[in-house]
């Protein structure tokens, strides 16, 4: 894999994609290694994206969409521009984690899975993230948020989110 | 072999063979639903659940089971049964359970087994599936609800059709069979995920709501369409061929279906069959009396005598074909042909020449034994789907190679490790010439290619095909050109496989004859996995020439059509032909039959030339009649009366038997009597009679006398700032008769042409708009198609068609310059 690298403009990604194929000589057996690489580079999965592989790698369009569709780690709809995993494994449900997904779904007004209509944020919860010393807790871009309660650790999320957001910084 | 034990019975069976193979060779059926023959095993229903000994305690799967020595397996103990019943109750949770509304009632294997297994409660609760029901596609209804995801639909696709529009989508409960982004399905439509469905999930359309399973007669038959010979079985009630009906146990192609062969049979039924004689009186056509039509057809055959002439489609029976040549010989004439002449000469021209036999010395079963495929035009595929799909298993299960030599891609450029070499239309035999200079120089021919005679003469003229003078005049490089010819000296076994037809001007002697030479060089004849193939394009293509219906002493076709504009040719009788829409320039096929003074055809419809006839017949489709047909690989298969004739219908058998009576001959009295005079005089069927062809039909021996001949190449001046526009078939159909079937015309109810995306985008032509396409003979508007496969400059379109008949542009030349205009 190359390692991740901040694309600037779709003729990057293009570049970028057209790279990874190379490596893979275009071979079939690559197709999962190809959509891992095209969900980082692309953020998720495009249709036209994948109607592109399928014709690089010679498989039918149909196998694609399957495998992709397949493994809940590929993603078929843009996620916001901010993104929050809650954990709901067995240490995080026990300390609340399942209420802290209905407390986040709640204020953001959207249900897990979904994004804010205006792009903004989006929300989805994961089974263990092998972090349960910290439970119950929830994952901001990239960075680990966990707090006594429930109510605390929902501030924490919005108050990390509203920084972020007006410092405009990206993942 | 391996000895085994299946419930108390010893029985033997090969050693790569599973529990479920095993059983069933020995007669002991094991309930399955996710199994077919010619799949590989999945394992994904848990209905074909057994005990062996030696695996004690654990249930297993007998259809992924490998067989081994001194297995002991039981298929129906309590417990066994007791799993059955609840994988059927877990199949029937999500299961709408609809059976009195669903097409497969009766035929469907989940309904059998709970019925067998007496599943009538269910111990779990669940909602029911809510998928969206497809109703949309013209062929092919989905139903996801009735889904138990056995997955054949999805493996039939990708496996032997290699196509892959279906697939398993999404996982766990939510797991279902769709296409990508579960949009409609756009795909080859042959019905293959239809066929093995074993609920009621894909159904064929057009059979929907026509009559219950239970109330149909099953009749076994030969498709009419291409030169496959594909088994059929027809889904007859009340005289009506109301489906056709998979078996997967038919034919070398195990019940594998095109497009056309599974939902092209309406035209045997169609509402707009001729039934009744038709006779000209003051310029329009009325209906007559049979007596009336054969007295009129045989005094004016009395009068032409000698220049009385015939063409017949190579679609009727051989019995039929042998008929037609004794009434013109009763008649004193032998202008009598088929195909346009052309179409036939690769093999009463080219391979008599090259090969001393008028038949391929291959069959379509070697394509799964050979090492490597040399394929002359990705249209292979389009023309003999079912050759097709064995190419694709060829490659895909054998690896085979394959090597593509062609105008434009196509499917066949798809499959795994194919190499297409792209020429410029109209070169292939320089290039072939050229691969076979490159196996004469490098050493490669074979031992004892040098004492075949005309070796010295083709030696000479291959002088002038280096492969770096013919890399120059047709697109590819040396290297291309040298690679191929050292995989096809190289490999063990090889087959070469091209079409001829109508459509294939350039498909003649020539092409033929440097094909066969290819193959006589490197000694690739006469083995298993060798030979050449030439597939010829109608169902009874090698019968006609079989049979000899060709001219010989006497006018060929196009003399046949220039002597009735001249005057030489008084009377024509046409059975089943439709020049005025399949022979090349329209124009002058139209006024020549204009001109002739009487013209008869014999057809099932009124068609564009029967439309211009003194005399109309109303002819029998092969479900109506018997009589024999050959093959492309020469397999000669008998077929019998699916339904009663339709109105007055007659055959051809009895038309020309008739008007032989009439003329004071003495007619064979039924094809079977024809077929035995048959037997004993054409060469390769003695021995043959319709009791020893019996369903599976009989290999005519082909035997050859190999010989060198230096094949003509042809001269094309390319014109500057003009297209190539090469003809060719259609997937969906074949001549021209498959424009009366519902399912081909849904799918592809009119003729297109196909661009490369290079000069749609130069031209500014955009998907389906209407183009202008002009030749030196005329212009016509089609649609447009914009496709990937095509090089830039090419241009491919269909010739099935008869409102937009490509013939009247075209002129029979392999490649005919054209400009396109919006």
């Amino acid at each position: 894999m190359i390692p991740h690298q901040d694309y600037k403009t779709e003729a990057d990604r293009h570049d970028a994609m057209e790279q990874i194929l190379r490596q893979h000589r275009h071979s079939p057996d690559a197709l999962i290694e190809v959509l891992h690489f095209a969900q980082e580079n692309y953020g998720y999965l495009p249709r036209e994206l994948l109607g592109r592989l399928a014709e690089q790698l010679k498989l039918p369009p149909s196998l694609v969409y399957g495998v992709a569709s397949f493994y809940h780690g590929f993603r078929l709809e843009p996620r916001g521009r901010h993104h929050c995993t809650v954990c709901t494994g067995t240490s995080c449900h026990i300390k609340g984690g399942t209420a802290l997904l209905a407390e986040l779904e709640r204020r953001f007004g959207i249900s897990c899975g979904e994004t804010a209509p205006d792009g903004s944020f989006s929300l989805d919860s994961v089974r263990c993230l092998g972090v349960c010393d910290l439970a119950p807790l929830a994952v901001l871009d990239d960075d680990i948020i966990s707090a006594e309660t429930i109510d605390a650790l929902a501030d924490k999320v919005c108050q990390c989110l509203a920084e972020k957001s007006s410092t405009g910084k990206s993942p | 072999m391996v000895n085994l034990t299946i419930d108390d019975k010893q029985v033997t069976a090969p050693k790569n063979a599973t529990i479920y193979d095993a059983a069933k060779l020995n007669g002991i059926k094991i309930p399955i639903l996710c199994h077919d023959s010619k799949l590989k095993p999945f394992g994904a229903c848990r209905m074909c659940l057994v005990e062996v000994e030696q695996m004690k305690g654990r249930q297993i799967p007998a259809c992924t089971t490998p067989i081994t020595e001194g297995m002991i397996i039981r298929t129906a103990t309590p417990d066994i049964i007791k799993a059955r019943k609840m994988v059927l109750e877990l199949l029937l949770l999500n299961h709408p359970i609809d059976c009195p509304v669903c097409d497969k009632a009766g035929d469907c294997d989940l309904q059998n087994l709970t019925y067998e297994y007496e599943v009538n409660a269910n111990r779990f609760a669940d909602a029911k599936f809510n998928h969206v029901i497809d109703y949309n596609n013209p062929l092919i209804e989905r139903d996801m609800n009735r889904c138990v995801l056995c997955g054949k639909c999805a493996r039939i696709c990708d496996e032997i059709v290699s196509f892959g529009a279906l697939t398993f989508m999404d996982r766990g409960i939510e797991t279902k069979i769709a296409c990508e982004f579960e949009a409609p399905l756009n795909c080859e439509f042959c019905g293959s995920c239809v066929s093995v469905c074993p609920v009621g999930s894909l159904l064929a359309r057009p059979f929907k709501f026509k009559a219950r399973f239970w109330a149909l007669t099953n009749q076994k038959t030969v498709c009419s369409y291409c030169g496959t010979g594909c088994n059929l079985t027809l889904g007859v009630k009340d005289n009506k061929v109301l489906t056709t009906v998979y078996d997967e146990n038919q034919g070398f192609h195990k019940g594998q279906l095109c497009c056309r062969g599974r939902f092209g049979y309406q035209f045997i039924n169609s509402e707009r069959r001729l039934t009744t004689p038709l006779v000209r009186k003051n310029g329009t056509l009325v209906e007559t009396t049979w007596d009336e039509a054969i007295e009129v057809i045989a005094a004016k055959m009395k009068t032409a005598g000698a220049s009385t002439a015939a063409l017949a489609t190579p679609r009727i029976t051989n019995e039929e074909l042998i008929l037609f040549k004794e009434l013109m010989e009763t008649v004193g004439s032998n202008n009598y042909d088929h195909s346009a002449g052309y179409a036939h000469a690769a093999l009463t021209k080219g391979f008599v020449q090259s090969l001393g036999v008028a038949a391929s010395p291959a069959s379509i079963l070697d394509v799964q034994k050979t090492d490597l495929l040399l394929v002359i035009k990705t249209d292979t595929y389009e023309t003999h789907p079912v050759v097709g799909f064995e190419i694709n298993m060829a490659v895909k299960n054998k690896e085979v190679k394959l090597n593509i030599l062609s105008d434009k891609r196509g499917k066949l450029s798809k499959l795994p490790n194919a190499k297409t070499l792209i020429h410029v239309p109209g070169t292939e035999i320089a290039v072939i010439n050229a691969l076979a200079k490159v196996i004469v120089d490098e050493k490669l021919a074979d031992g004892t290619a040098a004492s075949v005679p005309g070796f010295a003469e083709l030696e000479k003229a291959l002088a002038a095909f280096t492969p770096d003078a013919v890399a120059a005049q047709c697109g590819l490089t040396a290297a291309d050109i040298k690679q191929l010819a050292t995989d096809y000296a190289k490999a063990e076994k090889a087959l070469i496989l091209f079409p001829v037809g109508l459509p294939y001007p350039g498909h003649n002697e020539d092409l033929a004859s440097a094909l066969a030479n290819l193959a006589i060089l490197t000694g690739k004849l006469g083995k298993e996995g060798c030979g050449v193939l030439c597939m010829a394009e109608k169902n009874n293509s090698q019968g006609a020439v079989d049979m000899g219906f060709y001219s010989t002493a006497g006018m060929d076709a196009g003399k046949i059509i220039d002597g009735c504009a001249s005057g030489s040719v008084k009377t024509l009788f046409i059975a089943g032909e439709n020049p005025v829409v399949s022979y090349p320039d329209h124009t002058k096929i139209a006024a020549a039959l204009d001109k002739v003074d009487f013209l008869v055809v014999a057809d099932l419809f009124m068609t564009e030339t029967a439309a211009m006839a003194d005399v109309v017949l109303p002819a029998c489709s092969f479900a109506e009649k018997e009589g024999t047909f050959t093959s492309v690989d020469r397999r000669v298969q008998h077929i019998k009366p699916a339904i009663r004739k339709i109105g007055q219908c007659r055959s051809d058998f009895e038309i020309f038997g008739a008007l032989i009576t009439k003329l004071g001959g003495k007619p064979s009295a039924t094809p079977a009597k024809t077929f035995e005079a048959i037997s004993s005089s054409v060469a390769g069927y003695a021995g043959m009679s319709y009791a020893s062809l019996g369903e599976t039909g009989a290999y005519a021996a082909v035997s050859v006398k190999p010989s060198f001949v230096v094949p003509k190449t042809m001269s094309l001046a390319s014109e500057s700032g003009k297209l190539a526009l090469v003809t060719g078939s259609a997937l969906y159909h074949s001549g021209t008769m498959s424009q009366y079937g519902e399912g081909p015309m849904y799918v592809c109810p009119e003729g297109y042409v196909e661009l490369s995306r290079n000069d749609a985008s130069k031209m500014k032509i955009a998907e389906n708009d209407l183009v202008i396409v002009t030749s030196s003979k005329g212009s016509i508007k089609l649609k447009a198609k914009i496709s990937m496969r095509m090089p830039q400059g090419v241009l491919f379109a269909p010739y099935h068609f008869s409102e937009t008949s490509i013939n009247r542009i075209c002129s029979g030349a392999p490649v005919t310059w054209v400009s396109l205009s919006k």
